[in-house]
């Protein structure tokens, strides 16, 4: 349903999208995560058409972007991040006004009327001006503003970013009801959202995309390594060398900004096999003070840390 | 075209429910009311010419104040995100909003109308001219328009869209005056003929000709293309 095929997006020199692709199929939510900054809504905005791509092809249901992006619009429901509403209008002309601007049938504008705001539960708001709404509420008219019209792919930029936990709830079952059955293309910094609600996760920084796979994938993939956090009085450069001593140890990071008698928080990458948290303790165990030891599970939060960090934040432009 | 009317309906709803409007058509109807009465104590000639001349100039003040939020408050709103996703084609949007905006205009000058009562009542005016100063007013009002809208696409800020729209529209009324210092025939003609005044002056006078209709006809179609293409173009 969504293809893109070696998408790039350019702002004078400055290039924010290198070579992206990926697809995203029908009956597939896949999750789109990255840090502030890391192109997940340029991309989302390329594949809604608010912007045009600089090189490369972006698809929507069969229709080219670049050339046919009003038949294309009439298959996508985005939300953007900020959710687009008219402040002096009330929900209901808001809503019809999108409903319009689709070309929904006038006979059929209030059963689809209906059907959206019982799918985002705005009955009560229904004749409220938007600009009395609460935030939680603004973001529900964004997504019900995207349901109008059926539309074949759902884009969704943070959609449960403001709402309360019962809100969050209702809005991911209905995207996975929604994505049963049409293409999800979600972007979040979430991250459980992504595990609990996608099939696919793709991982982008710095407009390149770094993984996508299915979360147990991911994790899977990244598991050669675990990460040990320590905290040990001990001055750092010795503590430095000592660790790195340990087999199995591959990478130390000290958080050293104090003087060196201080508690230290190191960072490690380990082997992912047994002992060698055991020969780390025993390393320090004899010289200095451990407090913490403590190793994280793969979770899909280390799994992303682990595939941003790799990438270098130098290369902006290409 | 139903597109056109989805966004036209949007632009009269979004009017009607804030101040804007209602201050804008109370404050010309107000203004003119003032220069109207003014004008026929003064002269005690049952003729809305001077009225004319004074509801042009007011409209080059207030026309701005209309269309300076078209497009930018849609970017300020961060609404320009759903125009350009939705399944409209740039000219659709910019059309609905400028018939959305002339919608306006017209009930400004439907307002005026109440002027014509004691004229008619205790004078004898020529019809004929009124009835060609009103659509001078409206043809003016709509080229002010359609250069107000563009200005605030590109702008993108509501204060200085409005501040450049009046300067811009302050040049086209004026630039009529800067024929008699040019001593070349064709720079006298060229400024004669893309003086807004100019023409409007004729159709206060009684003299509708195509020429001038024309004209500002053509003002609309070249702002409105501009205003389309930098859409198009900003993708």
């Amino acid at each position: 349903m969504i293809k893109l095929e070696s998408v790039s997006k350019r702002y004078g020199s400055k290039t924010v999208i290198h070579d992206l692709s990926f697809t995203v199929e029908k009956g597939e939510i896949v999750g789109f995560l990255g840090p502030n900054g890391s192109g997940k809504t340029t991309t989302l905005r390329m594949i809604a058409g608010f912007t045009t791509a600089t090189s490369g092809r972006v698809t929507v249901a069969g229709y080219d972007m670049a050339t046919q992006n009003q038949e294309a619009a009439r298959q996508i429901g985005y939300q953007p991040e900020h959710p687009p509403l008219y402040d002096a209008l009330d929900v209901c002309t808001y809503l019809r006004f999108v409903a319009k601007a689709k070309g929904v049938p006038r006979s059929d504008l209030s059963a689809e009327l209906e059907r959206v705001m019982g799918a985002c539960r705005l009955q009560a708001v229904f004749r409220q001006q938007i600009s009395k709404l609460s935030k939680g509420y603004r973001q529900r008219v964004g997504l019900a503003q995207a349901l109008l019209g059926k539309p074949q792919v759902l884009l969704l930029d943070e959609p449960t970013i403001g709402l309360d936990p019962d809100q969050i709830h209702n809005t991911r079952d209905m995207i996975r009801a929604f994505g049963a059955e049409h293409a999800v293309l979600l972007s979040t910094h979430i991250l459980p959202e992504a595990t609990l609600i996608c099939q696919r996760v793709a991982i982008i920084n710095h407009g390149r995309l770094l993984a996508i796979d299915s979360p147990s994938g991911l994790q899977r993939a990244v598991e050669q390594t675990y990460r040990v956090t320590l905290q040990v009085t001990a001055p750092a450069q010795a503590l430095r060398q000592e660790l790195l001593s340990v087999e199995g140890v591959r990478t130390v990071q000290v958080d050293a900004d104090a003087d060196d008698r201080q508690i230290l928080s190191v960072a490690c990458q380990v082997d992912a096999r047994q002992g060698v948290e055991a020969a780390m303790a025993r390393a320090i165990a004899g010289r200095w003070q451990l407090h913490r030891l403590e190793r994280q599970q793969p979770t899909l939060e280390n799994t992303f840390l682990h595939y941003v960090s790799q990438t270098p934040a130098a290369e902006e432009s290409a | 075209m139903n597109g056109t009317l989805a966004v036209y309906q949007k632009e009269l709803w979004t009017y009607f429910r804030s101040p804007i409007a209602y201050f804008v058509v109370a404050a010309f109807l107000v203004e003119t009311g003032y220069f109207f009465t003014y004008n026929i104590f003064l002269t005690g000639n049952a003729t809305m010419t001077e009225t004319f001349q004074n509801m042009g100039v007011l409209l080059l003040l207030l026309i701005p104040v209309v269309s300076m939020r078209l497009f930018a408050s849609e970017y300020s709103a961060g609404t320009m995100e759903l125009l350009l996703t939705l399944p409209l084609k740039p000219w659709q949007i910019v059309l609905g909003k400028y018939l959305g905006a002339v919608t306006i205009l017209l009930l400004l000058t439907t307002g005026t109308l109440i002027n014509l009562v004691p004229l008619y009542l205790f004078g004898n005016p020529e019809t004929t001219t009124i009835l060609s100063g009103y659509i001078g007013f409206v043809l003016l009002g709509m080229a002010c328009l359609a250069v107000g809208q563009f200005f605030s696409a590109v702008t993108q800020n509501q204060i200085v869209a409005a501040l450049i729209t009046v300067s811009v529209l302050l040049g086209f009324w004026f630039v009529g005056h800067l024929q008699s210092f040019q001593t070349s025939y064709a720079l006298r003609g060229l400024f004669g003929y893309v003086s807004f005044s100019d023409h409007f002056g004729e159709f206060v006078q009684g003299l509708v000709r195509t020429e001038a209709v024309i004209f500002y006809l053509v003002v609309c179609v070249i702002f409105l293309t501009l205003n389309t293409n930098y859409l198009q173009w900003q993708r």
